[in-house]
């Protein structure tokens, strides 16, 4: 094995594309070792890619994304696969065989993302990067700066008796609605497991009231509603009604710490929502915040954040986890209880919007990579040629999915040594 | 709370900590404050809610908070706290694990309450009725089963029953009036409240409120327990006015049991006798179906929830046997019942059956001082 890997680079399969994914790659393949990407959805970034800021900068996130693309746009050694997925791994270390399905994009590498398939396509779907706030067409590009810049077009969401527009409007022959999913056989000495997280289904929070009481969302959909890629162009209004939100609630712990759905604690909540204050802060001077919390954890260097947010006089922070969440009688607003601890009374507080601070859920609690191991609540086990990095390992902030994704480079290149 | 608690100084009784654990609230230290608990419950007042201090109270072992307490009245234990507990510290349980501890901080003398509260006294707390009823029997001269049409006269003469039960009823009755003053006291001293307005107007806007269960059919997650237990409530009433009515008929009126089965006496007692097997027989199933959300429960309640089916069971099958001329197993059955009745009856003071004392007190205090109006 060692002889083997003497005279060509390690390989190494990285399962997903986000921010730790990406990171790995990059990072794996400055030290010389071939590198496969492989991505679930159409385009790179992930998570990430759908928050308005991020920390530590609160930078927006094409900053260090845009970074990423371009070291893999440069380097020869990385490959990439985008709307494709892991179906087996056999073998062992240094010697893996894995097989990934592509899933057809119906779209080609002539595309030049001129937006005229969009424009002709007359079937339209759910808008998933942006939580079903809006719409798109059935031919569509993930998002503005939506690496790689290729228009998609949902299979599931296309109506077979369009008559093939996009294809007819499509000038560069881009539209390719023949392509068929195809299976492909890789041989890699290890593999990095990044396949992230998803935000905790606020479906299940049954006191919470999302889907039935008007205006309360989760923190991921916030991200979308400051964006200025978002369904309202970085303006945070209210869903119902589009009224400006004046006067927002943040309920921590939606769903996190509780042995009823996420037992742990996401470590990124807190701050998430310090961040969405400022957000609103900044957006609408005469709001006021108020965020209901157990605890608010604010790990290391990020405490200073917690004191900015807290100098600010329109922001309140009250003790006590919000258990009920109800439609105030005749309007949209919405009714939050809790109990003040401080003051030991039960309160009910007015809001026109309530965000629910939803934790992480690894990927691996519904969809499992078969062939790798998972710990009783999804998160990735790491063993030797296949190490987990980011948050498909345990919930953590950007800024250390990178160093974790830095780690887990060192360890796939160890494999692909034969030690 | 913590106003009240800021500046002084805490002095936790770590074996009152045990204690609950012990009684019951083995999840106790589980709890981490989250508040949930207080906000779904339905039949909290808004200001100074529980349980979460209660929960605090009891991890902290502050006694004289939670024994001086009417608030764990208050409590019906829905289990709403329980089922939406993010940490599965069961509020419910540990609540109802103080209250049984009150029971036994205010019931005299200390060291019954101690005996009911422990399952390995079972047996000697058993041992009291076999031993005085037998000595009744064989005091009569009875060796065996008595021939002839079955009389449960026969080997338990009315005179014999009126003693025994009625001693236990002025025991049970008077050691209630001792807990019931001491328990008022010191929820006085604990609430630092001052009871006032008409006592006879709150007590009996506590009794209508147990006539219809208001506040028990808050509840959602175990809603079906204030029907079985309305049910349980209501034949114990039932039965009650049989009794007296027996009495009437013997002394006042000088008729010898067994009555006609068209008895309008009888006819009460039987509808009560069934409604009390059905109305406890759903209070098992209940507390089996809602075991995982709700608790399992603890000796304290079993213990009760048992004497109460058997006497249930043994009355009516006393009847059936006598009815169907067993004479081998009728005896024998309705010995047992007796057995059973003076266990329900002389150890209620210590006994889950003292709860509708205490709560009643404990309601009618926080009627009396504001706390629940």
């Amino acid at each position: 094995m060692s002889e083997q890997s003497s005279r060509r680079p390690h390989r190494i399969l990285v399962i997903g594309g986000g921010f730790s994914g990406l990171t790995t790659a990059v990072d794996a393949a400055e030290t010389g070792a071939e590198v496969i990407v492989i991505e679930r959805n159409p385009y790179l970034g992930g998570r990430v890619a759908q928050l308005n800021k991020y920390f530590p900068k609160l930078c927006p996130p094409l900053c260090g994304l845009e970074l990423n693309f371009k070291r893999i746009r440069t380097n020869p050694l990385v490959t990439l696969h985008t709307m494709a997925e892991v179906e087996t791994i056999t073998g062992g270390p240094g010697d893996y065989t894995v097989t990934v399905k592509l899933h057809p994009r119906y779209v080609n590498d002539n595309c030049t993302a001129c937006n005229a398939c969009a424009e002709a396509c007359p079937a339209e779907r759910p808008n998933d990067f942006n939580f079903g706030m809006d719409r798109t067409k059935a031919a569509y590009l993930p998002f503005n700066q939506a690496f790689p810049q290729k228009y998609v077009i949902d299979g599931a969401s296309c109506a077979a008796d369009c008559g093939k527009a996009c294809r007819e409007a499509c000038r560069y022959g881009a539209v390719d609605l023949e392509m068929k999913a195809e299976t492909r056989e890789l041989r890699v000495d290890s593999l990095v497991v990044a396949t992230g997280w998803d935000p905790y289904d606020p479906n299940r929070l049954d006191l919470l009231g999302f889907g039935k009481v008007k205006n309360v969302i989760t923190n991921m959909m916030m991200e979308r509603l400051a964006s200025p890629t978002g369904p309202t162009a970085g303006k945070i209004l209210r869903p119902s009604d589009g009224k400006p939100v004046e006067n927002i609630v943040f309920v921590q712990c939606a769903g996190s710490r509780d042995e009823n759905h996420l037992p742990y604690c996401s470590s990124i909540c807190c701050l998430a929502s310090l961040k969405q204050v400022t957000y609103i802060r900044e957006q609408n001077p005469g709001s006021k915040a108020r965020i209901f919390y157990i605890d608010i954890r604010t790990p290391g260097k990020y405490e200073k954040f917690y004191g900015k947010v807290k100098e600010d006089p329109n922001v309140s922070f009250t003790k006590g986890k919000v258990a009920r969440i109800v439609q105030a009688e005749g309007s949209d607003d919405v009714i939050v209880e809790a109990e003040d601890m401080l003051t030991g009374a039960k309160v009910k507080v007015q809001a026109d919007m309530v965000v629910l601070a939803t934790g992480m859920e690894p990927t691996g609690a519904s969809r499992k990579v078969s062939g790798v191991g998972y710990n009783g609540d999804g998160f990735v086990l790491s063993v030797q040629g296949v190490s987990a990095a980011g948050c498909s390992k345990n919930p953590m902030d950007v800024a250390r999915s990178a160093q974790d994704a830095t780690s887990a480079v060192l360890k796939a290149i160890k494999t692909g040594q034969g030690r | 709370m913590p106003e009240q608690i800021a500046g002084q100084i805490i002095k936790p009784d770590l074996n009152f900590v045990k204690d609950i654990i012990a009684s019951g609230g083995e999840s106790l230290k589980k709890c981490y404050q989250c508040s949930t608990c207080t906000v779904v419950c339905d039949v909290t007042p808004g200001e100074t809610p529980f349980p979460r201090k209660e929960m605090l109270y009891a991890q902290w072992g502050l006694k004289e908070r939670l024994l001086n307490n009417p608030d764990v009245w208050l409590c019906h234990q829905c289990s709403d706290c329980t089922a939406h507990c993010p940490r599965g510290a069961k509020p419910g349980e540990v609540l109802g694990a103080v209250r049984k501890m009150t029971i036994r901080e205010y019931s005299a003398p200390r060291f019954l309450a101690h005996m009911v509260a422990d399952s390995k006294y079972l047996l000697l707390l058993m041992a009291l009725p076999v031993l005085l009823l037998l000595g009744v029997i064989v005091g009569r001269g009875v060796t065996g089963i008595p021939d002839g049409e079955i009389v449960y006269t026969k080997i338990m003469p009315v005179p014999a029953i009126d003693v025994i039960f009625t001693a236990a009823a002025v025991f049970a009755v008077l050691s209630f009036l001792f807990g019931i003053r001491k328990y008022w006291a010191a929820m006085k001293v604990g609430t630092k409240a001052a009871p006032r307005g008409s006592l006879a107007e709150d007590v009996v806007a506590v009794i209508t409120e147990f006539l219809t269960h208001r506040r028990f059919r808050k509840c959602s997650v175990t809603q079906e327990r204030s029907t079985s237990h309305l049910l349980v409530f209501y034949a114990f009433a039932g039965l009650a006015l049989t009794t007296t009515w027996a009495i009437v008929y013997l002394y006042g009126f000088h008729r010898e049991s067994p009555y006609p089965q068209y008895d309008p006496m009888k006819l009460v007692g039987n509808v009560s006798a069934l409604a009390l097997l059905f109305g406890i027989s759903l209070v098992v199933v209940n507390r089996l179906k809602n075991a995982e959300k709700a608790g399992k429960g603890s000796y304290f309640d079993w213990l009760f929830l048992s004497v109460i089916f058997i006497i249930a069971v043994t009355g009516l099958f006393s009847e059936l046997l006598r009815l169907g001329n067993i004479a081998v197993l009728a005896y024998p059955v309705y010995f047992i019942h007796l057995v059973f009745v003076f266990f329900l009856f002389a150890y209620a003071p210590f006994s889950k059956m003292a709860h509708m004392v205490y709560r009643t007190t404990a309601l009618v205090f926080a009627r009396q001082t504001g706390r629940d109006r």
